[in-house]
């Protein structure tokens, strides 16, 4: 073919990139929410497309309007009413709306995979004839090539005027500049945002539509697709749609123009995979070239304390019942992680996940609960963390003697931290948005250009692993991941306690305000980086010998935004919280079909507008509601002074909540509850001082309690003697 | 001593056509209280962003006492003695009061990898004692334990009561002076405040100049840009008044506040004038 051809054969992706690139401005400019779920509801209505042409057998024109006129728009205007109005309404940050596009994809992307199951299909039915015309001599263009370019200069030009001539696009910009100051002046600011959804949705869905037939039909594999063609809108900055549309065209002909050169060796073997993957390599390019993109609003997209509830654990001396209650908590889930010893191989050789998913979850507490960064790649760092520990295992990497499996897993570990340190380099001046597709298009470039290639990837072997000469059983090798993972956690203790702690913190909440008072911003996100790549490669390394070989799918770029989401919907600042959700997505992943997990995370993710902190916030929210409840239950609330109060039970002494039915009086279950109340709602209960207020009278239940513990303080007091008195003991004494 | 004097020589800021600084000189001295005045558009926020290192100067110098900082970093300035506040206070609203301060007070030493290591405090001073006098004798370490830095602060700010409250949850006035404490415990040399005094009523800004004058009294220089001229000719000791980019007037309060130039802009300027007018008959 000539090269007129080939940029013949090049216009017509080059247009769907372009429709692409236009939904996601659309949707930008009229609500400031980058949709990352615009991929999955591409996906989502190219299947609906198959079904009701292949599968009920619609006319094609039928089913192309219920799709693109119905569905897709339907969608958009869903996700407005139920998702994005309220984040807007509570004036949300755009990484909140962030986090809430990606639980959008991950939920569309359970949908489609429970409905339609993640095998591909090659019937994807094509809108336009299979036909082309003759432009001049020998050169032919294809029909579908034509109607998608015009589509575009239509598009382009309508919303154009739109935007630039209409009392509507004036409605638009004074929206996303302010919501309820538009509101104010009249201006129908739900119905403008819906109509930007609505459109952005449609754009959607049309990509879709017209991708589908052009490639095998995969959930992920689409959705990917769409993905990379944000390369487009970074090159616009997020504003300027013509430059968006020649961006890619000009991409897709080029790529296409690719295909006429053939090289030898690896440089041969770069240029293949550059015919397929220009787009993402491009996305990647730009991002990094792109000084600034213009985004709406404040720009502190990069705001993700908004997700994390917890500030830094407290720097004084820690009060016993809190200091029990963490230790019962720790223990209890230490318990829960060793139960899996117990079961049956299978189900042991399934929880080998666990503890590997848990790893790299804690990787992105490190980078993105504690040092504020977003980071889409981390699939990326753990895939190389596999690779270059097989590698190293089976004495191919560099020239290096085989080393033993687990010694291996450690360094191939250590070697994927220095990636995470050039990765980090980016992070010094990109925040939020930028951060986000910079470090997903890390993921997918490592992907495509290493995980994927048979150069780095085929022959790999997995010999059992041994230590020190004793060939590891499968419970050992349970244990032994369970030792990483207490590695893992006590790294990520240390990076939240003390000085360096505090410092990561003032970073995540304040960049600014950390370097004013001498802060080492740059290093210590490249330290968070750094140590997060490390930590995710050892999961990584960890995860290929839980499942037995290394495949490109486990660690797809898809699979950085699953994980993303799932660390952000269980607490993103919560080492307890990634761990179960490591637990949460492989329990539903054997039990359950496959793309449940995927489904639950996506509506948890959805219910995150409920519950800022993500689950584990909302979960001990939860707790001290309980225990709150359960003190109500003790003292009539009706008779109680206003909080905080002091607890004088006139009628049987003194019994200070802090004393007398705390662990240390031996009430088990009632006493940690009660510490978690004081903990939380009540920590301003004074301890003892001053007990002068207005007595509260107690319920029937809670006098029942008092009496059985004053039963039992007696009781013990008769069987301990000469032990020192205890505060409550004395107040028993004074009431004898 | 001619460590800790902050000095800018011929700073020159262009943003395409306009100068935004044009050639600015300006020394503030350590133990007096420097004031920077000019209507709007005069160029003291760039001023200001060109001395903490937000922004780099097209031309010119910033010096430190003898050394060089024009191509530093904010958190180094920082780290060496030039401590800044903001317009609008950035705590980091999730930590308490007390951590906040700790915050400022610990890090004037980088060394993190003992943190990761999970050294203690106590266990690394005890490792690398030799190494921390040496930084000690280099004017680099904290001058007292970090703590009882904080303590200290906490208390002659009376910000005791609120040391526990997580920052996010003050009102403004409270933010402005955990900011300030924030900044004191970084242990400045020079301190550079922009608009202190905004969003605080009357009775919060009598405070916060009482404040300001028993900082400088213990040898800290202060560099205040403020709107509230009535806040900077009653506290400070000398003033640089700017119009489009340039010093037309520097010297003492007095001084200033009787140039031609500064009047007639003053004048133009109807609040502005007023302000200058009552500060002027009082």
């Amino acid at each position: 073919m000539t090269s007129v051809d080939l940029a013949l054969a090049g216009i017509s992706l080059g247009a769907i990139a372009a429709l692409s690139g236009i939904g996601l401005l659309v949707t930008y400019r009229t609500n400031g929410v980058l949709n990352l779920a615009q991929g999955g509801i591409a996906t989502l209505i190219a299947y609906a497309f198959r079904e009701m042409v292949v599968e009920w057998n619609l006319p094609k024109w039928l089913a192309a309007i219920i799709a693109l006129a119905v569905l897709s728009p339907g969608v958009g205007l869903l996700l407005e009413r139920f998702v994005f109005r309220p984040l807007a309404r509570r004036r949300a940050s755009a990484a909140e709306s962030l986090v809430a596009s990606l639980g959008v994809l991950v939920l569309i992307l359970g949908i489609v995979a429970g409905i339609w199951g993640l095998g591909s299909r090659s019937d994807a039915p094509s809108i336009f004839p299979n036909s082309s015309v003759r432009l001049f001599g020998e050169t032919r263009i294809g029909v579908d090539a034509l109607a998608e370019l015009l589509m575009v200069v239509v598009f382009t030009i309508v919303i154009g005027l739109i935007a630039a001539r209409t009392a509507f696009g004036r409605q638009i910009r004074a929206v996303v500049d302010d919501r309820q100051l538009a509101e104010l002046s009249g201006v129908p600011a739900d119905r403008v945002a819906a109509a930007g959804w609505a459109a952005g949705t449609t754009m959607a869905g049309l990509t879709g539509v017209l991708l589908a037939p052009r490639f095998q039909l995969t959930p992920y594999g689409l959705t990917l697709l769409v993905l990379e063609t944000f390369a487009v809108v970074v090159a616009a900055r997020l504003a300027s749609m013509p430059v968006a549309v020649l961006t890619a065209l000009g991409i897709a002909i080029l790529q296409s123009e690719l295909k006429q050169f053939t090289l030898d060796g690896n440089a041969g073997q770069i240029l293949t995979v550059l015919q397929s993957n220009l787009f993402i390599v491009a996305l990647l390019v730009l991002l990094l070239a792109v000084p600034k993109l213009r985004e709406l609003g404040s720009g502190d997209s990069g705001a993700t304390a908004s997700f994390s509830s917890r500030g830094a654990p407290p720097s004084g001396r820690v009060s016993g019942a809190r200091f029990r209650q963490d230790y019962l908590g720790k223990l209890g889930g230490f318990a829960l992680l060793l139960a899996p010893l117990t079961f049956a191989p299978s189900d042991l050789r399934s929880a080998f996940m666990v503890p590997a998913l848990g790893l790299i979850f804690l990787s992105m507490v490190i980078v993105t609960g504690y040092s504020g960064q977003l980071s889409l790649g981390v699939a990326g760092f753990a895939g190389l963390g596999a690779l270059l520990s097989l590698k190293l295992a089976n004495g191919n990497l560099f020239g290096l003697p085989a080393i033993p499996g687990i010694w291996s897993m450690f360094l191939g570990a250590l070697l994927v931290a220095p990636v995470g340190l050039i990765t980090g380099y980016p992070a010094i001046r990109r925040r939020g948005l930028t951060l986000a597709l910079t470090t997903f298009a890390v993921g997918a470039v490592v992907s495509r250009f290493v995980f994927e290639q048979p150069t780095f990837a085929n022959g790999l072997y997995l010999d059992p692993l041994t230590l020190f000469g004793w060939e590891l059983s499968e419970k050992a090798y349970y244990v032994f991941e369970l030792v990483c993972l207490g590695i893992g956690l006590l790294v990520v203790r240390n990076l939240h306690h003390g000085r360096l702690g505090r410092a990561l913190l003032a970073v995540r909440d304040d960049s600014s305000g950390a370097a004013a008072v001498g802060v080492d911003v740059r290093n210590l996100k490249l330290l968070a980086f750094t140590v997060s790549a490390g930590v995710a490669g050892l999961g990584g390394a960890l995860l290929v010998h839980s499942s037995y070989s290394f495949s490109a799918d486990d660690f797809a770029p898809l699979q950085s935004l699953l994980w993303f989401t799932a660390v952000v919907v269980f607490g993103a600042d919560s080492a307890a919280g990634a761990i179960m959700a490591a637990a949460f997505i492989v329990t539903i992943d054997v039990l359950a079909p496959a793309g449940s997990s995927t489904l639950a995370i996506g509506i948890l993710a959805l219910a995150l507008g409920w519950m800022p902190g993500g689950l584990a916030s909302a979960v001990r929210g939860m707790l001290r509601l309980f225990a709150q409840h359960l003190a109500d239950s003790f003292v009539d609330p009706n008779q109680r002074a206003p909080r905080p109060v002091p607890v004088r039970i006139s009628a049987v002494g003194h019994l200070p909540a802090t004393t007398g039915i705390t662990g240390a009086s031996g009430i088990p279950g009632v006493g940690a509850t009660l510490g978690a109340a004081r903990a939380g709602h009540y920590s301003q209960w004074p301890l003892g001082a001053q007990r002068t207020a207005a007595d509260p009278r107690l319920t029937p239940f809670g006098a029942e309690l008092v009496t059985m513990v004053q039963q039992y303080a007696a009781h013990r007091q008769h069987a301990v003697v000469g032990q020192r008195a205890a505060p409550s003991q004395v107040s028993q004494e004074e009431t004898r | 001593m001619s460590r800790g004097v902050l000095q800018a020589v011929g700073l020159v800021r262009r943003y395409g056509g306009l100068t935004a600084v044009d050639h600015v000189d300006l020394v503030a001295p350590p133990g007096m209280i420097t004031g920077l005045i000019g209507p709007n558009g005069a160029g003291k926020s760039t001023l200001f962003s060109l001395l903490t290192g937000v922004e780099q100067p097209d031309e010119g110098q910033v010096m430190l006492g003898t050394t060089d900082i024009t191509q530093m970093r904010p958190d180094i300035r920082s780290r060496r003695g030039l401590v800044q506040t903001f317009q609008v206070p950035s705590l980091f609203p999730t930590l308490t009061v007390a951590d906040n301060l700790l915050v400022g007070a610990e890090n004037r030493r980088r060394d993190y990898a003992g943190g990761l290591l999970g050294l203690s405090a106590q266990g690394r001073s005890r490792i690398s004692r030799t190494a921390e006098r040496a930084l000690e004798r280099l004017g680099l370490a904290p001058k007292g334990p970090v703590t009882q830095i904080v303590e200290d602060v906490l208390n002659s700010l009376g910000l005791s009561d609120v040391r526990d409250t997580i920052a996010g949850t003050l009102p403004t006035g409270a933010l402005r002076l955990v900011e300030f404490a924030r900044a004191l415990c970084a242990q400045p040399d020079i301190l550079l405040l922009d608009e202190p005094a905004s969003g605080l009523d009357a009775a919060e800004t009598a405070k916060l100049s009482e404040l300001l004058r028993s900082t400088a009294a213990d040898g800290v220089g202060i560099l205040i840009v403020d709107h509230d001229v009535d806040l900077v000719f009653s506290v400070v000791d000398q003033v640089y008044a700017m119009v489009g980019g340039r010093v037309v007037a520097a010297g003492d309060p007095e001084t200033v506040r009787n140039d031609p130039t500064v009047r007639s802009v003053y004048l133009a300027q109807a609040p502005l004038a007023a302000a200058g007018q009552s500060g002027e008959t009082r």
